[in-house]
């Protein structure tokens, strides 16, 4: 029950038991993802095994990670991982290594934020995990497992993980070949959306190249491949054209972006086709992402005039470069994360206050009443209501300077002590548990 | 008006230097898109420029150009405008740093060295021909901005060339919106331009001024032809890259040649006292 300040302050009770790419190996990952049906058959056990007032369970490629808020456990990753061996039948326990963590009070919440905001992601700072983790509230609100705590602290962490987005830049700049190869021909050529994308190579890196493009708004694409029955099957998901390998140097002067990811020993483009189709394309600039390994790009096209040949080795040093812009961030996003906490935590600490206020005002009250009423015989009838008015009066103006720094407590370096004093003076504990529980 | 100059000569490059220096952070925070203050300071510099101006105006009797220091201070403020105009336009912040020290730079030799005109001095010329210097000004201003972007554009096409995703590659906008900013400008500085030389040859024939005989005239005409190939090239030839940005830096140095020709090494009507 203790807080960072070193006062007392209500538990929240809430802790994180799981595992994610840093502790576990890709397999045991994949047999832990979870569906939403066994999510809810998790968040079911955890409140009626466990005792949990809320849970939540966070489940994706890269972590499997359940949340719970009151529960009465005593070695909570050991119920965790028979939990997942109960509905997975993975044995976590029997493996002899140890791939569960567990976070408690404040950790637990720091790691939560952690997650949202992408720091603890494999790809730093990648955008997908706020989604899923906005995913993961819904779906524990509809399985009846997120209740009001819950709600405002997976609210703190969205809030967080926007303000990361928005005021830092974790998210910026490329962090795969096929995104960096985007962000290059966005460097040189303006504009995508009027633009053509020849890929060479219908493979898995043509593919996610293609994607990317995609989604920066091109819209015209060729494919030219030795196996036609592939290009077409790409073909399908891009509605490109598709041609034979022999059509390229035809193709090529309409196309501003050559992407190749081909799997040929020699070079697929040579400089004199290259020569020509600057020729007929009037110089305008064309620009060549050559994906594979050997490079499919003779290395003499690069010299020609407005022609931008771009390797592997290229868009890894982009990728690395934004990688180490990206780390650069990390101690602006913390800042950020310690101050939605210590906003988060004042919330949840506000919820003990509020009740002790109005049980330390009900006491003086009721002492009062209990007082008029054991002395009313002694006044006439008619001068009962100024008595009642003044006892009143003198209750108000002697409550007034406590109540109000009691209000204040929760935003107060020592507030807390202050509001526990108060409770052990007057005697109010058993009232303060009841509201505190009434609010929750 | 006349109390008014000597402030607004000494906030002018205040305010200049202001700019300079939030476009400096700008640019060097690679957080930044460009800033906000940058663009509020210089705007409020650009008025307080154009206020200055007129305030000179309205004091002498004529437009502020008597002097090669009010040259520098009017080829400053065309700079600045012209850089504002072209930062509206496509919303690129992070070239700012490139144009604007030149801008402070002139105005500090301006407000330094320049207002030595006496007030109310009768003016030299009829107004059209003032008018003819302000085009010329204003169109040297648009050329120089030009070829600021033309520097620019060589530097990134280097830089991506040769796979050195440096800063600088980082914080440039794409290579074909630093073109299109070089050609931009240079149209602009094409019409002002233009717009002097006829002016200019209307003043010489009523004047009777022969202009066959003075360099600076056949310099700045075969700078423009220069100058207005180089954005045809772009707009009908299709030229894009270093191709065209040569074009129009061979037409800015001619240009820029032609003035130091005129002032430094021979006699004419044109050369700055």
């Amino acid at each position: 029950m203790s807080t960072a300040a070193g006062t007392m302050a209500p538990e929240l009770g809430f802790f994180c038991v799981g595992l994610n790419h840093e502790t576990s190996p890709l397999e045991i990952r994949d047999a832990l993802v979870l569906s939403d049906e066994e999510v809810g058959r998790a968040i079911r056990a955890l409140r009626e095994r466990a005792g949990a007032s809320e849970a939540l369970v966070i489940s994706t490629c890269n972590r499997t990670e359940v949340y719970a808020r009151g529960a009465e456990l005593p070695n909570p990753p050991a119920f965790v991982a028979a939990l997942l061996q109960e509905i997975k039948g993975l044995d976590l326990a029997g493996s002899g290594k140890s791939y569960l963590y567990t976070y408690r009070e404040p950790e637990s919440i720091r790691h939560l934020f952690r997650v949202a905001c992408g720091l603890d992601s494999q790809i730093l700072g990648e955008p997908q995990i706020t989604g899923q983790v906005k995913d993961s509230l819904t779906l524990a609100g509809k399985l009846g497992g997120s209740g009001p705590v819950m709600e405002r602290l997976l609210d703190a962490a969205l809030r967080c993980a926007k303000r990361a987005r928005t005021e830092t830049g974790i998210g910026r700049g490329p962090v795969s070949s096929a995104y960096a190869a985007v962000n290059l021909a966005t460097k040189v050529l303006g504009s995508l959306a009027d633009k053509k994308v020849l890929l060479i190579g219908a493979g898995e890196m043509a593919g996610l190249a293609a994607c990317h493009f995609m989604e920066a708004g091109i819209a015209q694409f060729m494919v030219a491949n030795r196996s036609r029955e592939r290009a077409e099957k790409l073909s399908a998901t891009i509605a490109a054209r598709v041609i034979s390998l022999e059509a390229i140097p035809v193709a090529l002067p309409g196309a501003d972006i050559v992407v190749s990811a081909t799997s040929a020993q020699e070079p697929v483009v040579r400089e004199a086709m290259v020569r020509n189709a600057m020729k007929i394309r009037k110089n305008r600039p064309l620009l060549f992402l050559d994906l594979a390994v050997p490079r499919d790009v003779d290395p003499h096209v690069a010299r020609l005039p407005n022609v931008f040949v771009h390797d592997l080795d290229a868009l890894g040093q982009l990728v690395a470069q934004s990688l180490a812009q990206r780390r650069a961030e990390v101690p602006k996003v913390e800042a950020i994360i310690e101050a939605e906490m210590a906003r988060f935590l004042r919330w949840h600490r506000s919820l003990a206050v509020k009740p002790t206020v109005t049980a330390f005002r009900s006491h003086f009250e009721e002492i009062a009443k209990e007082e008029l009423d054991r002395h009313r015989g002694r006044f006439r009838p008619e001068d009962h209501a100024a008595l009642e008015a003044l006892v009143h009066g003198i209750v108000q103006k002697l409550l007034h300077r406590p109540t109000t720094r009691l209000s204040r407590a929760d935003g107060e370096e020592g507030g807390i002590a202050r509001v526990d004093a108060v409770r052990d003076l007057f005697g109010i504990d058993q009232e303060d548990r009841d509201a505190d529980r009434d609010a929750r | 008006m006349q109390p008014l100059i000597p402030l607004l000569t000494t906030i002018l490059p205040a305010l200049y230097a202001l700019s300079v220096a939030a476009y400096g952070r700008a640019y060097a925070d690679e957080a930044s898109t460009g800033g906000r203050w940058g663009p509020v300071a210089l705007r409020v510099a650009v008025l307080v420029h154009l206020l200055y101006l007129s305030a000179r105006g309205v004091t002498e009797g004529h437009l502020p150009l008597a002097s090669a220091y009010d040259f520098l201070s009017a080829t400053a403020l065309s700079l600045a405008a012209v850089y504002t105009y072209l930062e509206l336009r496509q919303g690129v912040r992070t070239t700012g740093i490139f144009v604007l020290p030149l801008v402070f730079l002139m105005q500090v030799i301006s407000s330094a060295y320049g207002n030595t005109v006496p007030a109310s001095q009768p003016p030299l010329f009829p107004f059209w021909f003032e008018l003819h210097t302000m085009t010329a000004v204003l169109g040297y201003g648009a050329f120089f901005v030009s070829a600021i972007y033309g520097v620019l554009f060589l530097l990134l096409y280097r830089e991506i060339k040769a796979n050195r995703l440096s800063f600088f590659f980082r914080r440039m906008p794409p290579l074909e919106t630093l073109g299109r900013m070089n050609v931009s400008a240079a149209s602009a500085g094409l019409v002002l331009l233009g717009l002097a030389i006829l002016m200019g040859i209307g003043w010489a024939r009523m004047a009777n001024v022969a202009l066959a005989k003075d360099p600076k005239t056949w310099l700045t005409v075969g700078a423009w032809l220069l100058l207005g190939f180089a954005v045809l090239a772009y707009h009908r030839l299709g030229w894009r890259g270093p191709r065209a940005v040569y074009a129009s830096l061979a037409g800015f140095t001619t240009l820029l040649l032609s003035r130091v020709v005129t002032d430094l090494f021979v006699r004419s009507f044109h050369t700055w006292r």
